[in-house]
């Protein structure tokens, strides 16, 4: 098992370098310059130059074939645009804004617990109504309950989020007046964030208000977050449902007389449970990382929206440090789902 | 005695509720920099305002240059050397004493590109307004410290105008201490920025909120509320959803049609400012056939302009003939509009050999802008009357930042754009629309009438009387309509709201110089 | 007796019978065929050209008899811009699947064919680009080869590719194994016959399955990025391109974004459907 572990983080690390390798050939091949976005309207060829230079855009994006020939030292080769890259990288330094010169690890630091406190809230919802619902539509195949939590999960998965999303806030926020339509608290509240999720730090501070305020902003983004993994959660859970209530040691424990209850509940769930984890491991991972237009629609200050904007700007740093975070928060995270089959199902060996 | 500890409590408490007083200012954006003379948009420049302060600066909602940072002003030697004298007694919020040498610190940091104190900074907004650095086209020479409260700009050539130039919300004066202590962070959300304003810095918490706090050592009027909070809100019916709910008090550059919604809600109140903006649709010559006069002029008439101002503007904004504002001198007054007349511009471009007309494209901005709130509406709009005379023009945005960079290219065959003013002159429109260098790289116009036109901006610059510059203004826009450089479309009078108990605000004509201090919230 | 008569019929007989016996495989294909009925007739039910089309007089107007759906910022009618716009988005969603479909099956098929470095090769770029969340990877591609419907299909299409390159891939696997590709492969079969004669059709059905919830898929991802102004460009009556135009107004207009989400829910919901009954037809061993 560890050792397995150990091999399947080590795979990571060729995924990890083609990630940044077409992260940074991406970014190059996204026509405009940051040079002459900065610079605007009055920009000289010389200041160009200049600002290039500066920013170290003027030496070759993979090799550097002149320095190498000049200085007759192969080394020299390295000295390009992606090896400095890389090379920060593996110091720990994503590098910092073109435009606002605000560190990218800074921007991760406060935009990450956003996200993740989103993510978490709308996988929340999703677990509450999916895991339930998706038993009992199981458990009563065929009937009308069945039948609705189906339909329901269908138009789930069928609804675009961005679209969801403002009717959430026309309906509740706009309309209703019942929630908060855009942002993470109330801007008159004042205290100083010791995590970064909000609805947490309230507690920690002792400041139930904050805490209370944190939530109310959460609901809405959430609800609407979490309106496909609610979908896809609850079909998986009545798929794997009825797949083991169908196999022989179930019908044994009820040939016994054991309480049905007792025979879901205890007994089915149990194993049914795998393949379900799979798809919350995989589901998050794609709710860490993929809430771009969530975050649009709420303006929710997370990384999706930062990062979106920072390939509309070309503001290489922020998208190449930005999608490299993601990329090893979503590779890591289905690297865990892996090994976790090992933990839930014991009869799973790895070699 | 009991009684009389419970009645301080009391006391105690209230006066604490009253003084919490918090302004929440809910704009297009979050600022992208503090750091005033290193920022290109209005959101950063409204809130680096609050805490650092121009020399000269407008008296609330107008455009009348009154004492900032500088007490008063003279010209000397042919408006060619300016000395200002300094307020006294004022401090930056770091403590540092302004001086004269502060001030010459901030200006030779931003007009000198060897200066060490620049942090990698590109200060753009500076080459806007004075046309360059130091000794590539900066008219700023030199600046001397003459005494601890007098410092004298020598320029490069007469400016008449020098001191609203000065007043253009970039060039905010930083201390210098704080400047020193880290000039590439400096005006990021990690270090904030240190001026002598009425809000002093207190935090920016990412994607989310700038928070700022009352100056209670501020040389003017000092601020009414204890806490000011910026809001980056991009969406502007997002914004209005968040007023009507109440999180936000002032909610910026909402769009014209929600005047009504507005009106009808009991706790709002609609502001509605006197722009000094313009909205114009260019072409850039260097995109055949937009190089032949005809079809510049069958394209200003295939499109009933009138109708389009009536839609979008929801009668807040007025038809624009010339590209000074009515409000500004420099006008002729005279320059007719363009009339709808889909006939004479089939006629047109019949003329011009396209019969049957011919493709081209229509860049919007991606962004609502006080000028053109709803530019891809508008610009869908106008591609309809241009499909009817036959001219086939797609539509196409890109990233704002992006757009700015990028249509002076040559890339955008027809391109909306406006403008806000930095400072109230007729020089900061024509000069950087119709400019002997912005005519041949915005419009691509090289011919030599728009030589002459570029001449004539150059020439009213630097002329040393009102009524000469007005009639070069004037002989210019009669230039440029007669040639049909590009249409101007409209000016906007922006629409605001704020909730009911918000008294004091003023937005400013300039976009962005608002003086938040004088805001009360009941 | 029934199974008599199933061992009568041919696979494909076999097939329809269960198709038509599930509900929600009858449901995606009433609601499918409609959408494509509407996308074929829609220039004979109302003729439209987008670009002429404006009726200032007529801007956002409520729902009511003359116009069903109301109007947008432009005086459109937003009913017949829904209905064109079931023909571009059927189009994307179709094509981008086409795309998917043809890369990712070529790709499975060498990496489970040969095996070994090709294969190691191929599944390296397949788990690179899986390491992005689909909606990044889009947009990415989309500011490279520039906004516009037909680069946001292609891009909607390339996000797909390694779903149907690991699908295939376990497929051709699992079949290569098995005794009448060794007998193929024995009586002297040439590789690209054993492949296309052999294991390419018994991988039909998982590959026609997933299609099918693929369109759904891309019809969402390509109406996302035309929220973002990435996809189609107006005046294109596109689905998600008319929501977010309706988001400027949407407090006071709401029924221009409304109508135009609805559409892209019931069209997606269709091919979900019609996935699910295809499966069920198909692969009859999964479970109901």
């Amino acid at each position: 098992m560890t050792a397995y572990a150990i091999r399947r983080f080590l795979g990571l690390i060729p995924v990890l370098f083609g990630v940044s390798l077409l992260v940074f050939t991406f970014i190059h091949m996204i026509p405009g310059d940051p040079a002459v976005v900065m610079l605007g309207e009055r920009a000289t060829p010389e200041s160009l130059e200049k600002l290039r230079k500066q920013l170290n855009l003027d030496k070759p994006l993979f090799f550097n074939l002149e320095a190498a020939l000049e200085t007759k030292n192969p080394a020299a080769l390295f000295e390009s645009q992606y090896f400095s890259f890389v090379g920060r990288v593996l110091h720990g330094d994503l590098g910092q804004s073109i435009f606002t010169k605000v560190d990218v690890a800074t921007e991760l630091r406060a935009r990450f617990p956003a996200t993740f406190e989103l993510s978490l809230a709308a996988m929340l919802i999703a677990l509450v109504v999916a895991i339930p619902a998706g038993i009992m539509a199981a458990v009563h195949k065929n009937s009308w309950l069945d039948l609705s939590v189906m339909t329901a999960a269908l138009v789930g998965i069928s609804m675009p989020i961005f679209w969801l999303g403002l009717l959430l806030i026309y309906l509740f926020a706009v309309n209703l007046h019942w929630l908060p339509p855009s942002g993470r608290l109330d801007v008159g509240l004042e205290f100083h964030p010791v995590t970064g999720f909000y609805v947490l730090d309230g507690l920690l501070t002792g400041n139930p208000e904050v805490t209370k305020s944190a939530i109310r902003h959460l609901i809405l983004p959430a609800l609407a977050l979490g309106s496909i993994p609610t979908a896809v959660i609850a079909r998986m859970m009545r798929g794997s449902m009825l797949e083991v209530l169908n196999q022989d040691y179930i019908r044994t424990a009820r040939s016994k007389g054991l309480a049905e209850r007792v025979v879901i509940w205890k007994h089915a769930l149990r194993n049914a449970m795998l393949p379900v984890i799979t798809v919350i491991g995989l589901m998050f991972g794609t709710l860490l990382t993929g809430a771009i237009l969530t975050e649009t629609i709420f303006n929710w200050p997370g990384i999706g929206k930062w990062l979106y904007d920072g390939i509309g700007a070309r503001d290489y740093p922020i998208v190449q440090g930005g999608t490299l975070f993601i990329a090893i928060i979503y590779v890591v995270i289905n690297a865990l789902v892996d090994l976790s089959y090992g933990f839930f199902d014991p009869r799973i060996q790895y070699r | 005695m009991k009684r009389w500890i419970i009645g301080l409590l009391a006391l105690s408490l209230a006066l604490g509720v009253a003084s919490a007083q918090t302004l929440i200012y809910g704009q297009s954006d979050l600022p992208k920099t503090l750091d005033s003379s290193d920022a290109q948009d209005g959101n950063s420049l409204r809130v680096a305002y609050q805490i650092t302060e121009t020399l000269v600066a407008f008296k609330p909602g107008t455009v009348d240059p009154i004492p900032g940072l500088a007490l008063s002003w003279e010209a000397s030697n042919n408006a060619k050397e300016w000395t200002f004298h300094l307020r006294k007694g004022v401090k930056f919020h770091d403590g540092t004493p302004f001086n004269a040498e502060a001030v010459k610190f901030n200006i030779d940091r931003w007009n000198d590109p060897n200066n060490k104190y620049r942090g990698n900074k590109q200060f753009v907004p500076f080459t806007w307004v004075f046309g360059g650095f130091k000794g590539d086209g900066s008219i700023i020479d030199r600046v001397e410290v003459v005494d601890e409260y007098t410092v004298k700009f020598y320029l490069t050539d007469s400016v008449g105008f020098f001191p609203n130039m000065l007043g253009a919300s970039y060039f905010g004066i930083d201390s210098p201490k704080a400047v020193m202590a880290n000039p590439e962070k400096y005006g990021t959300p990690e270090v904030g920025a240190v001026g002598t304003g009425p809000f002093v810095f207190d935090k920016w918490v990412i994607g989310d909120k700038v928070v700022l706090k009352r100056n209670d050592n501020y040389w003017g009027e000092k601020a009414k509320v204890d806490t000011l909070v910026f809001r980056g809100i991009p969406e502007p019916a997002s914004r209005l959803a968040e007023l009507k709910a109440g999180a936000i008090h002032i909610a910026n550059n909402l769009s014209p049609e929600d005047k009504v919604t507005i009106d009808a809600d009991p706790n709002l109140r609609a502001v509605v400012q006197k722009g000094l903006n313009i909205g114009y649709l260019a072409f850039h010559q260097k995109n055949k056939p937009l190089d032949d006069i005809r079809v510049r002029k069958a394209i200003a008439a295939a499109v009933d302009w009138d109708a389009i101002v009536d839609a979008f503007y929801a009668g807040l904004g007025e038809r624009a003939t010339e590209f000074v504002p009515p409000a500004m001198w420099g006008r002729d007054g005279n320059i007719p509009a363009y009339t709808y007349n889909p006939e004479l511009a089939k006629k047109l471009l019949a003329e011009a050999g396209y019969p049957n007309g011919f493709e081209t494209e229509i860049w919007y901005m991606p962004v609502s802008r006080p000028y053109f709130p709803a530019p891809q509406p508008i610009a869908e709009t106008i591609a309809t009357y241009l499909a009817d005379v036959g001219i086939k023009a797609t539509l196409k945005t890109e990233d704002w930042g992006t757009y700015l960079s990028d249509y002076d290219q040559g890339k955008f065959p027809m391109y909306m754009l406006g403008w806000s003013p930095d400072y109230p002159d007729p020089d900061n429109y024509l000069f950087t629309f119709f400019g002997p260098t912005s005519i041949k790289t915005n419009l691509g116009c090289e011919s030599a009438a728009c030589e002459e036109i570029g001449q004539l901006l150059v020439e009213a610059r630097t002329a040393p009387d009102m009524a000469t510059r007005q009639e070069l203004y004037a002989k210019a826009q009669r230039m440029v309509h007669e040639l049909t450089l590009s249409i101007p479309v409209a000016h906007n009078n922006p629409l605001h709201a704020v909730r009911k108990g918000v008294e004091g605000w003023v937005p400013s004509p300039l976009g962005s110089s608002e003086n938040l201090n004088l805001v009360t919230v009941k | 007796m029934a199974t008599s008569e199933a061992y009568m019929r041919t696979p494909t007989q076999q097939a329809w019978r269960r198709f038509m016996r599930s509900s929600s495989g009858k449901a995606g294909l009433l609601i499918v065929g409609f959408f494509v009925l509407l996308a074929l007739f829609a220039p004979l039910l109302a003729p439209y050209d987008a670009t002429k089309d404006r009726n200032l007089r007529e801007r956002l107007q409520p729902p009511s008899v003359e116009h069903v759906m109301g109007t947008d910022e432009l005086g459109r009618d937003i009913f017949v811009r829904v209905i064109h716009g079931s023909r571009i988005s059927l189009r994307v969603g179709v094509f981008a699947v086409a795309i998917a479909v043809l890369f990712g099956t070529i790709l499975g098929l060498l990496a489970g064919y040969f095996g070994g470095k090709i294969d190691m090769f191929i599944s390296w770029l397949i788990d690179i680009m899986l390491s992005f969340p689909s909606i990044l990877l889009a947009i990415a591609i989309v500011a490279v080869i520039g906004p516009g419907i037909s680069n946001a299909m292609i891009a909607v299409g390339i996000v797909q590719i390694p779903i149907y390159a690991r699908l295939t891939r376990s497929v051709v696997l699992s079949i290569k194994e098995q005794d009448f590709v060794a007998a193929a492969e024995g009586l002297g079969a040439s590789r690209s016959r054993i492949i296309f004669q052999h294991i390419l059709p018994n991988g039909l059905s998982p590959l026609i399955v997933q299609g099918t919830l693929s369109i759904a898929t891309a019809i969402l991802d390509a109406a996302g990025l035309g929220f973002l102004g990435l996809g189609a460009q107006p005046p294109q009556p596109e689905w998600g391109l008319m929501i977010s135009k309706g988001f400027l107004y949407f407090t006071r207009a709401p029924w221009i974004s409304l109508f135009p989400g609805v559409a892209i829910m019931i069209a997606v919901l269709g091919f979900n459907l019609l996935g699910d009954g295809l499966r069920d037809a198909l692969d009859p061993r999964t479970q109901r």
